[in-house]
């Protein structure tokens, strides 16, 4: 069997709120290949948001374990845990993605910066990205100058330029109008289908949904569907 | 429910800015009090050894003596001052004197000197000179003893028992001169002074310079000091015209210039950091009313006046100042208390404070300035801080506020 | 790096307002500190260089154990081998002997006490200030054997005029007394009391003649150039005395009551611009943890994109440095233009305060100087206690967790 991207098992995470404890996952295990397209559904409180922490090793499980590229992420530190984040996987929030005292341009070089690429050649790929994502000529706008779409938009560039594994996306389109979402998340598809980047996003829009390919359905905290296109 | 109430909550809202805010002004003020009282304590000490060592409270003279101190300007009648002297209330000891300029030397050294002949009974309940001897023993009424420095013995190269002459110009212009024996050797605070005096009896002094029984000054100790401008008019009433009455601030004007100028110095150092902490003040007050704008909005759009809203905000600044003024100066007072009982060791610049006239033990003193100034110029600064961010509030329109985010 | 130092200063002008008044606080103390230091500094420099120049000497040559028990017995004489001595260091501008004694004086009926002086006039004149001091008549040439020159104050004290002869009395080094006459040429004031009330000015050879000295005298007073030639000097004569059982004393030996009046004002000069810098440092601990609180959720999202923490803490640290560095900047420029304004318009006081500090020695005078360790000592503590001050929200950044950042409101 090929070695999964992402590898999940009975993975369980509780918290504290306000001194009650919560069950935010129970038991899910899943797995998710390289290339894929795929979707998190559910209600809100469903768990969708704390499950893409947990595989954006951002968070940590109470118990289960998450496998990234055959890794086991619970035996990581956090240095190694933000190292891996920075060098194999882009995060698209959903919203305040951008640093607001850059610009678009400097936003997108921003993780490539981090990972020492040199000055033209960060400049290079930076606008080319923008170029495909069509946002070329908001370079030097801040993010305070640009339409919620179009922010969304850098959000991505920023996240692919690095070349990742995986891209992150909760709720990107939750902020944005009907048309503008729809733009988004075709974006984000052909991107997947152009460079081969798996993108996992979560969502509560129909519509949005309809785009997955894969559409893994979350209730409650447990995996209670599975739907494949 | 009170202005003040609210405004006291609303300095809880983020309690990790009020209190680096309440800290800054806590440390302003300890450290401020504690140098305060101790250089105060400095001064004070200064002032006090002279009064104790020798000026004492009062001092009375045949007018004209203290300008010019020659020994045929003897008190006209010294009977009449005793008797003067018995008629007022708050007098706790007197001491007559006989004292001149002269020369004292050994058989190696000699040395210009402040001669003093003393009724050494009456001497020592003025002064502490009896309490001061480093060896031997203070005078005993019999004659032609002498006591006298420490440092002066040593530059004389003389001890215990040694006879040293002493001169000076007698009334009738001839050079008085009598050998004496050196019983005691004292040592003040004041370097200066146990250089340069010597203690004679009042009968050996007086023969010497042959003024017969007269003497030169009449030194006196209150037992009540608030009682002392009442007392210094009622004795120059008494005694008229041909006497001078000075009180120890007549005597040491210099040395209360001094504490004049550093009660100034002391506020202006204050007003220093007061200028200091207001920067932080207008600064924190700043983010926590831009944080309120929305709110302060709303509280506009229900009607409170603007003059209300200004009130609030200052009212929290002062809040700060208050508590971190009272704070402050609650564990400055506590460092405070234990040190004005075992004094501030600064015993490395002993020569130096010698030189001054106080000892290495500095003791601090609080005094109602310092209170005063402590308490007040603080809280004063934070709401002088507070004016600009309470009047930002004040004036924002409500709709635009509202919509602020 | 660049892009750090980019960030870090496009995230200060944030808020203008905030980062402006923090410069403004920063700005306040250096140049406060900056100035009383150098107020401070330059006083005493200009005191020391006053009384060194006015009578003590730069360096004072003494039989040993004289400065701490002077008497008659502990003189010496001025060989020839010691003036070739200090005739072969260039640096030794002019030297002259004293004799030093206590006696009476006396006029008539009146006697006051005298503090004795004998002096060479014309290498006197090469070494101290003392003849510009004149107050009235004339200061002593050589030759003026039966001339005294007195304090104002003395010839005040004798009821005395200039021209009336007086009778100095004293007991020489075999233990007689002795008395010669004297006309008095003139008075000098120099403001320090000691001087001004009992000093006596004769000749050299009067003074000697008087106190029964054969021609030896108690010290050599020298003069160089400036204070830092001090030990330059000092190191090595005392070498070559040693063995004469001479030593060479620098001012502050000679007056170890100056040196330690000034020790204790500097120090407490000191304590009090350290209270002002870190009443200031809490400013900026403030400020900067406004600024992170206000960032966590784009601290967060930074965070979780990758950047590492301790990059994000660097950032922090280089906002805090270009604030502080920014008001040390201008609080230095600012203290510059106030010390040397200072230095070239120098502030007189009178009055009941100028005849205060003459009590002490000092000169009623403001002074300031712009050497650099007044600048250097006050930024470097700025620097190091405002680094300090950023330590506690710092300890937040690297605390931070990547979600709680974004989940902060």
């Amino acid at each position: 069997m090929e070695q999964k991207l992402i590898r999940v098992e009975n993975l369980e995470k509780l918290y504290q709120d306000n001194g009650v404890p919560v069950r935010a996952l129970h038991d899910i295990s899943l797995s998710i290949g390289q290339g894929e397209f795929s979707a998190i559904a559910g209600p809100s409180g469903s768990g969708k948001t704390t499950l893409l922490n947990l595989i954006g090793a951002l968070d940590k499980p109470t118990n289960g374990a998450i496998f990234f590229e055959g890794e086991d992420l619970s035996s990581k530190t956090k240095k190694e845990l933000s190292s891996l984040r920075l060098h194999r996987l882009g995060f698209v929030f959903q919203a305040y993605n951008l640093i607001p005292v850059l610009s678009a341009l400097e936003n997108v070089e921003f993780a490539m910066m981090l990972l020492g690429i040199p000055d033209r050649e960060r400049n290079r790929r930076a606008m080319a990205t923008m170029e495909e994502l069509g946002i070329a000529e908001l370079a030097h706008k801040r993010p305070n100058q640009m339409s919620g779409g179009q922010q969304q938009r850098a959000a991505v560039a920023r996240a692919i330029v690095t070349n990742p594994s995986v891209v992150l996306a909760d709720e990107p389109t939750a902020n944005l109008d009907s048309v503008t979402a729809h733009g988004l998340i075709e974006l984000m598809e052909r991107m997947n289908k152009e460079k081969n980047i798996t993108f996992i996003f979560s969502s509560h829009d129909q519509q949005v949904l309809e785009h997955a390919r894969r559409i893994l359905v979350l209730k409650d905290g447990t995996l209670v569907d599975e739907i494949n296109k | 429910m009170r202005l003040t109430t609210v405004a006291w909550r609303n300095v809880w809202r983020n309690k990790r800015r009020s209190i680096v805010i309440l800290v800054s002004i806590m440390v302003g003020v300890i450290a401020t009090v504690l140098m305060d009282t101790l250089s105060r304590g400095m001064i004070f000490q200064i002032l006090d050894n002279q009064i104790r060592s020798h000026v004492s409270h009062l001092q009375i003279h045949r007018k004209g003596f203290r300008d010019n101190p020659v020994i045929q300007a003897t008190i006209p009648d010294a009977d009449r001052v005793e008797d003067a002297l018995k008629n007022v209330r708050g007098i706790a000891s007197s001491t007559p004197r006989v004292l001149t300029y002269g020369l004292i030397s050994s058989a190696t050294n000699s040395s210009g000197i402040f001669l003093l002949g003393v009724d050494h009974d009456r001497e020592k309940n003025v002064t502490t000179i009896n309490k001061s001897l480093l060896a031997g023993e203070y005078l005993s009424g019999k004659p032609n003893e002498a006591v006298i420095g420490e440092a002066l013995a040593e530059k004389l190269g003389v001890g215990l028992g040694d006879r040293i002459v002493a001169m000076a110009s007698a009334v009738d212009g001839h050079v008085g001169s009598d050998v004496f024996r050196i019983v005691g050797l004292f040592e003040t605070f004041s370097s200066e002074f146990d250089k340069s005096t010597i203690y004679i009896p009042l009968a050996s002094a007086q023969s010497m310079l042959t003024i017969g029984d007269r003497v030169s000054e009449f030194a006196l100790i209150m037992s009540d000091l608030e009682r002392l401008p009442a007392i210094q008019k009622s004795l120059k009433e008494q005694l008229g015209d041909g006497y001078e009455v000075f009180t120890y601030g007549e005597i040491l004007p210099l040395l209360l210039a001094q504490i004049d100028m550093y009660d100034q110095s002391m506020f202006i150092f204050y007003g220093i950091i007061g200028i200091a902490l207001i920067f932080g003040i207008i600064n924190t007050m700043l983010m926590s009313v831009f944080e309120r704008i929305h709110e302060f909005g709303v509280l506009k759009a229900i009607g409170m006046p603007d003059s209300r809203l200004l009130m609030m905000v200052l009212l929290e600044a002062l809040h700060l100042g208050i508590i971190g003024t009272a704070l402050g100066f609650a564990i400055g007072y506590a460092l405070y208390l234990p040190l004005s009982h075992t004094g501030l060791d600064l015993r490395m610049f002993s020569d130096g404070l010698r030189s001054f006239g106080v000892g290495a033990i500095i003791y601090p003193v609080l005094t109602w300035g310092s209170v005063v100034n402590a308490l007040f110029i603080i809280p004063f600064v934070s709401v002088i801080g507070a004016l600009y961010p309470a009047m930002r509030a004040a004036r924002l329109t409500p709709v635009s506020a509202i919509r602020h985010v | 790096m660049n892009l750090l130092l980019k960030l870090g200063w496009r995230n200060i002008w944030r808020n203008k307002r905030r980062s402006i008044i923090t410069i403004s606080a920063v700005t306040f103390a250096v140049m406060l500190s900056i100035a009383m230091r150098g107020i401070q500094l330059g006083t005493y420099e200009v005191n020391i260089r006053h009384v060194v120049e006015l009578f003590s000497g730069y360096l004072q040559i003494q039989t040993e154990g004289y400065q701490k028990n002077p008497s008659l017995q502990k003189s010496f004489s001025v060989t020839d081998s010691l003036r070739t001595l200090l005739e072969s260091d260039s640096r030794i501008v002019a030297y002259t002997s004293r004799v030093v004694g206590d006696g009476l004086v006396s006029f008539r009926d009146n006697s006051q006490g005298a503090f004795i002086l004998g002096i060479e006039p014309d290498n006197e004149r090469r070494v101290s200030k003392l003849a510009t001091r004149v107050a009235s008549g004339h200061f002593l040439d050589a030759g003026d054997l039966d001339q005294i020159v007195v304090g104002y104050k003395l010839l005040e004290n004798l009821k005395a005029t200039l021209g009336d002869e007086v009778v100095v009395l004293a007991q020489g080094f075999d233990g007689s007394l002795g008395n010669l006459k004297f006309t008095i040429a003139g008075t000098i004031k120099t403001g320090t009391d000691a001087l001004d009330r009992n000093a006596v000015f004769m000749t050299l050879d009067a003074a000697q003649e008087l106190l029964v000295l054969y021609g030896r005298v108690n010290l050599v007073a020298i003069r160089l150039n400036d204070l830092p030639d001090i030990p330059d000097v000092q190191e090595p004569l005392r070498g070559r005395l040693e063995s004469k059982k001479l030593a060479v004393l620098a001012w502050n030996e000679v007056m170890p009551d100056l040196e330690q009046g000034i020790k204790l004002d500097n120090i407490s000069g000191i304590l009090m611009l350290g209270i002002l810098i870190i009443v200031v440092a809490f400013g900026i601990t403030n400020t900067v943890l406004m600024s992170v609180t206000e960032r966590f959720r784009e601290f967060g999202i930074v965070l979780s994109i990758g950047m590492p923490q301790r990059r994000l803490a660097l950032l922090v640290i280089t906002e805090t440095l270009i604030i502080v560095l920014i008001g040390l900047l201008a609080g230095n420029i600012l203290a510059y233009a106030i010390n040397s304004y200072i230095v070239s318009h120098p502030i007189e006081f009178t009055g009941e305060y100028a005849e205060m500090y003459a009590e002490y020695g000092f000169l009623p005078r403001i002074e300031s100087t712009v050497r650099l360790s007044s600048f250097f000592n006050t930024t470097l503590s700025m620097l190091a206690i405002s680094i300090l001050a950023a330590v506690y929200p710092i300890l937040k950044v690297l605390k931070l967790e990547p979600l709680k950042g974004i989940r902060h409101t």
